[in-house]
């Protein structure tokens, strides 16, 4: 640590390093969003309402093209609501019409009732334009540490704890 | 690797890509299971009836209410790598507004029936009663997958969920059409559904559509209710 | 007082090992890790079973680490052998101070 205060050059480089680092996630995270055409290409199960497919914390990757045909009844889609700002993601059972004025429906495996009470209020189906993307790949549990971190936020300070002590032990 | 912290910081680093090769294996596997399922699916009954979307609603719809037979074998889905098979059968049925063909396209399409079948390595995973628990791990002690779980019989089975439209008229609806369909959930990999065209070792669903029929006229209100008693 | 117990506690957690064997622990761990991986798709995939396999991994790993990590003694059997600092004049002058471009500083 004050050795980067002695030597400027390498502090630079450091700085320059994790500038690089951040900066190639967010381009492939951009990149990945333009090929998929989805605003949020990768996306971590928050909810057990899809439950046995997805457990909270799985990894699903998303596709909001539709190249060879319509999104249709059986996907599992992502989806906003209006007002609320976290996506949902659930299976669709029912597609009335077709292209971008389609009236659907959704469901999630491990719930009763389909979603009606979920949408706003008023609103009895969802649109095309809603969805931001349907799942078309799945690793399990990697996403479970954003899960832990934003309900226990004192790990955040263990993390941080920890961190210190590797730098105090550590020698220069 | 010269201090404890960085040896464990390379070890986990690097372990970390042998889970990401392993599990891109795994994922790659599915290809070289063969995919050959097959399904009949009929239908037994159907009545349309009024009703209203749930108690408090004042809004009267149409409901068809729709007995199937199906007889599936779908047990060349389970591999290693089922997390669980989603069975669902959908009725689709065109607008009233022909198409030039006078056949109208299958523009609606609703989910009358599903079923989640897990792979015994996820059946701890299953949102069900203690009782049902307990009989589905018996089921297949010691198996570690069990394709006989894919092999459906269903005699005359009711629809779990009963349909309407969003103009909530149904009845007399001609070209009504029952499909089976299925979506495969990996442990880790890619999500697939019925296929339309043949890929590799995957063939199309043998059969899984039933019968063209219609959404008969509206039953009489009595009758209808007689049929609920 | 305190700078010496940071110095031993230091000292402990570094678990510094010397350069043949951190050559060694760098071979066995890829080595390790990549069989451990093997193993495990390959039981799994033959025995189709996937717990199996995830079994095998993270026991596989627990194992690397618990191999790798700690500075164990046949990663320190190479240690280095300094040259001696000059003479045996130097080397009593180098008791006293610190040695810069033969001058004693310090």
């Amino acid at each position: 640590m004050l050795s980067a205060l002695q030597n400027p050059r390498q502090a630079a480089a450091q700085l320059l390093n994790f500038g690089l680092i951040l900066s190639t996630a967010f381009m492939m995270w951009k990149g990945l969003s333009v090929i998929s055409d989805s605003p949020s290409p990768i996306v971590v199960v928050l909810s057990g309402s899809m439950e046995p497919a997805f457990q909270r914390g799985d990894l699903l990757f998303l596709w909001n093209r539709n190249l060879m045909e319509e999104t249709k009844v059986g996907e599992i889609v992502v989806y906003n609501v209006k007002g609320k700002d976290i996506p949902i993601v659930h299976r669709l059972v029912r597609k009335f019409g077709v292209g971008e004025q389609a009236k659907l429906l959704t469901k999630g495996d491990n719930n009763l009732a389909d979603d009606t009470e979920l949408y706003a209020k008023g609103q009895d189906y969802i649109e095309r334009q809603d969805i931001i993307g349907s799942v078309v790949a799945y690793i399990p549990f990697v996403g479970y540490v954003t899960i832990l971190l934003s309900e226990h936020p004192w790990l955040k300070t263990v993390m941080l704890g920890l961190m210190g002590l590797v730098v105090v032990l550590q020698r220069e | 690797m010269h201090s404890t912290i960085v040896r464990g910081q390379n070890v986990f680093g690097f372990f970390t890509s042998v889970c990401f090769f392993v599990a891109a294996l795994i994922a790659a596997s599915d290809l070289l299971a063969p995919r050959t399922p097959k399904a009949t699916v009929s239908v037994k009954d159907v009545q349309v009836v009024r009703g209203r979307p749930h108690y408090y609603s004042t809004k009267k719809e149409e409901y068809a209410v729709i007995r199937f037979s199906l007889s599936a074998d779908l047990s060349s889905l389970f591999t290693w790598n089922t997390k669980q098979v989603f069975v669902y059968v959908s009725a689709s049925w065109p607008n009233s507004t022909l198409g030039e063909d006078g056949k109208g396209e299958l523009v609606n399409e609703a989910v009358i029936w599903d079923s989640i079948i897990t792979n015994p390595s996820a059946d701890h995973l299953q949102n069900i009663g203690p009782a049902a628990m307990k009989k589905l791990v018996k089921s297949s002690k010691g198996k570690k997958i069990d394709p006989s779980r894919g092999k459906l019989e269903l005699k005359n089975q009711k629809a779990k969920y009963q349909i309407t439209s969003p103009t909530g008229k149904l009845a007399e609806t001609d070209n009504v059409v029952l499909k089976v369909h299925y979506n495969v959930q990996p442990w880790v990999g890619v999500l697939t559904w019925t296929p339309q065209i043949e890929f590799g070792m995957w063939k199309k669903v043998k059969g899984g559509v039933s019968k063209v029929f219609k959404f008969p006229a509206l039953k009489a209100k009595k009758e209808a209710e007689k049929k609920k008693a | 007082m305190a700078d010496q117990l940071l110095e031993q506690v230091r000292e402990a957690a570094e678990g510094q090992i010397d350069f043949e064997g951190q050559k060694l622990a760098e071979l066995l761990a890829t080595i390790l890790l990549c069989t451990v991986g093997g193993i495990s798709f390959l039981y799994g995939y033959f025995l189709q079973d996937i717990k199996l396999a995830l079994y095998i991994g993270l026991g596989g790993t627990a194992l690397t680490l618990a191999l790798i990590v700690p500075p164990w003694p046949f990663f320190n059997t190479h240690p280095v052998r300094w040259l001696p600092v000059g003479g045996v004049e130097k080397q009593q002058q180098a008791m006293q101070g610190i040695m810069v471009d033969g001058q004693l500083v310090g």
